[in-house]
């Protein structure tokens, strides 16, 4: 492929970026950002994601740089029925939409890396170079030293030593999967010589959730007295990962190794261990004790089924470990977190 | 409580019955299978298993298990006088009121101990991914085995492999809590009635698409979602061979489901499962006929009794609640064309973001065929905000609207 600077839009974290590098694009993740009128729900219903209406009223404002093709993950009904409106709003974009096992057996592997073939050759059709397995493993290496770097980053933000803290790593993340991976390292590394700050007496904070990618929004957090020292959302921190290829994975042929990763990687609520249901609970109060957290918010946009439906048993679970903890509905824009200051603000009092 | 409620209901179908057997109908034979399944579900004796609406039931019913997907029970108890009490509860333990009322009843109904402890859940991912969550819930509360059934999107070979596999994974895991393997006979006899069902159930859809159709707008409500609960059962067969003879019934003495059958419409989705007055109104005002329900259709071929797996994978990714939005609309258009519908009703079950959300594409591609569509904004078990006045003048203006309109049917 000639010309390196193409893009690839996707909307999900369970996008295997890698994949994407491998095939000479650049992955663009198309995030809910921009005020533009609501005009979504008339082509899906109001009741549905605000993440998915936001990202469709981009399209359909015309709002998208140009993309070689855009990938969907069959992740949750809303996922696929983004897909489906996308067809509509924008009917000349290449378009693909990769089934994603809700659970990393065996059997859910093999399925998974046929579907990753599937989009290998999608997007060598879309113009990328042939994804031969030495060009996987490298982009896998190249991702995982940005995830690395990523990660030094955030415990400087966690020990509160990074200046203006977690709205700079959002800003980052946010560049890091809409930019070329080079541009970040750059400016990591560029970050990685600045000198600590002194920390302020700020109230360490736990956050998990799924869509927040407004760096404004953690200005706010720290604003009303917080600092975030743990964080699990998709566009945050399960963006970009470090992943391992297991031994047994890396003497196959084809992208089993990265399927097992893929679906191995920190989970969104909609992924299910059947052997432990509530898995995702239990992993909310680990993160959230590791963190030497004094309390827990809870972001989550409105209508998203998979965290709706779990977060009753998170707060139980929370109180059992004597964690205090906010839940925050939102809808992907500033506006509806600004609302919430006063929570916020007084959430954070109670803890001190 | 519930136990109670089943036995209740198939004694006062039965009575009803003896009492005046002209009025043994196709719809309480099928009511008393549901009153006879409810009671094995709420019975001591049984093994039970809740699941997902497109696991097959067949398999679980020749190995013994009484089972059901836990929408189905949901619009049983929102039938009960306890049903709004139930959604009470299950937001008052924090579960958003803007979910879909069928998970919010049962997991109220969980909390309330008025769900039977099963042995073990089986969930899949289609229809959606709400219900997924749900039984993950119910598994971590009754602290029972869960088994996941990932169905992929399309119909390629590989989705079929993928999902044949799993099924027999399944078969395996039910055998190793119940303790007996799927006997091979029991098994062929079981599909073989299966595919006995699937025919009969075609011969009586290929009835209600007659003009004017037998079938009244309460005739096949939930039959089929409902009906695959009994598949591999002898009573699938007889449900759908009373409903058969009845519309045959009907055709030869020329009574229509709805007399003097006016208009002709197909309802999407599910049925709003509290009582109402919107259907006995389209009747009794317009001579308007529920002749179709969206998931009242074979989409299926018959399965290998011998091998039933892949045809039985086949048959949970066909199912009009699956997939694509595009494959979803080309679904229900050809629906509208066989049973000549002059409109749809789409209730936009409040909380369906699988079904729901596809709203405003079924609604331009119905237009685009000539064939308006009625946007409800209904939450089909929550009757707590059911304007039921407010409906019912939406409904007025929408069946004026296609009384004038020009049927597509007719050009």
């Amino acid at each position: 492929m000639e010309d390196k600077s193409k893009l690839i839009g996707f909307t999900c974290a369970y996008t295997p970026l890698a994949l994407i590098d491998a095939a000479g694009f650049v992955p663009y993740r198309i995030l809910p950002m921009g005020d533009w009128p609501d005009q979504a729900g008339q082509i899906l219903h109001e009741n549905l994601c605000p993440h998915i209406k936001r990202i469709l009223d981009r399209a359909m404002q015309d709002d998208i740089p140009d993309l070689s093709g855009i990938v969907f993950m069959n992740s949750c009904d809303a996922m696929r029925r983004l897909s489906d409106a996308w067809q509509k709003v924008r009917p000349n974009d290449n378009t693909v939409l990769i089934d994603l096992p809700i659970s990393k057996d065996d059997r859910s592997v093999s399925f998974f890396a046929d579907e990753l073939n599937r989009f290998a050759e999608r997007l060598s059709q879309w113009g990328g170079d042939d994804i031969r397995p030495e060009g996987v493993e490298n982009s896998i290496g190249r991702y995982n030293e940005l995830a690395i770097h990523l990660n030094e980053l955030k415990k400087r933000v966690n020990l509160g030593t990074l200046k203006d803290g977690s709205t700079r790593l959002q800003a980052i993340y946010n560049k890091a999967v809409t930019e070329p991976i080079e541009n970040v390292l750059e400016l990591i590394k560029q970050i990685a010589g600045e000198p600590d700050v002194i920390a302020d007496n700020a109230l360490p904070i736990y956050i998990f959730g799924n869509v927040l990618p407004d760096p404004e929004v953690f200005t706010l957090f720290e604003s009303c007295g917080a600092r975030i020292v743990g964080e699990d959302l998709c566009t945050g921190s399960r963006m970009i990962n470090v992943i391992e290829i297991e031994n047994n994975d890396k003497s196959l042929d084809g992208f089993k190794g990265l399927a097992r990763a893929t679906l191995s990687r920190p989970a969104c609520a909609r992924t299910i261990d059947p052997s432990n249901p509530g898995k995702m609970i239990h992993d909310v109060v680990e993160k959230a004790k590791a963190s030497n957290a004094r309390g827990v918010i809870g972001h989550i946009i409105k209508f998203c089924d998979p965290y709706l439906a779990r977060l009753p048993s998170v707060r139980e679970a929370l109180k059992k470990e004597g964690l205090s903890f906010l839940l925050l509905e939102g809808d992907c824009t500033m506006r509806s977190i600004g609302q919430h200051k006063t929570r916020i603000e007084a959430f954070i009092e109670m803890l001190r | 409580m519930m136990l109670q409620y089943f036995e209740n209901l198939e004694s006062g179908i039965n009575n009803a019955i003896k009492e005046n057997p002209e009025s043994a109908s196709a719809r309480k034979r099928y009511t008393i299978e549901i009153a006879r399944l409810g009671k094995r579900l709420y019975s001591d004796t049984d093994r039970k298993a809740w699941a997902g609406a497109l696991v097959p039931f067949d398999l679980l019913n020749t190995m013994g298990v009484t089972s059901c997907y836990a929408e189905f029970m949901a619009s049983v108890l929102v039938s009960t006088d306890i049903g709004m009490e139930l959604l009470e509860n299950a937001e008052q333990t924090g579960y958003a009121s803007d979910t879909c009322g069928y998970h919010r009843a049962i997991i109220g109904a969980a909390h309330k101990c008025l769900m039977p402890i099963p042995e073990f859940l089986i969930s899949t991912t289609s229809p959606c991914t709400g219900g997924q969550a749900v039984l993950e819930n119910l598994a971590r509360l009754f602290k029972r085995d869960l088994f996941v059934i990932h169905i992929p999107q399309d119909e390629s070979d590989q989705s079929v492999n993928f999902l044949a596999d799993q099924i027999e994974d399944m078969v395996e895991f039910v055998a190793n809590h119940t303790g007996s393997p799927l006997d091979k006979n029991k098994q062929c006899k079981a599909i073989e009635n299966t595919n006995k069902a699937r025919e009969v159930m075609s011969d009586v859809y290929n009835l209600a698409k007659q003009v004017p159709s037998p079938a009244n707008g309460r005739d096949l409500s939930n039959f089929g979602i409902v009906m695959p609960l009994f598949f591999g059962t002898e009573a699938a067969v007889e449900i759908a061979q009373f409903y058969r003879d009845e519309f045959k019934s009907r055709i030869n003495a020329n009574n229509s489901g709805v007399p003097g059958e006016s208009l002709r419409l197909m309802w999407l989705q599910n049925r709003i499962q509290f009582k109402n007055t919107l259907v006995k109104m389209l009747e009794s005002e317009y001579k308007a006929a529920i002749v179709i329900d969206e998931l009242n259709d074979i989409t299926w071929d018959p399965i290998d009794p011998n091998d039933p797996y892949v045809g039985l994978a086949r048959r949970s990714i066909s199912s009009p609640l699956h997939g694509t939005a595009k494959r979803r609309i080309k679904h229900i258009i050809e629906l509208a064309e066989a049973y000549r519908i002059d409109g749809a009703i789409n209730p936009c079950h409040w909380g369906c973001r699988q079904g729901t959300g596809a709203r405003g594409l079924i609604d331009s591609s119905m237009k685009e065929i000539g064939v308006p569509v009625l946007n409800l904004e209904v939450d089909c078990v929550d009757r707590r905000n059911f304007a039921e006045g407010q409906l019912i003048t939406r409904i007025e203006a929408f069946m004026e609207m296609i009384e004038s309109h020009p049927s597509p049917w007719k050009k």
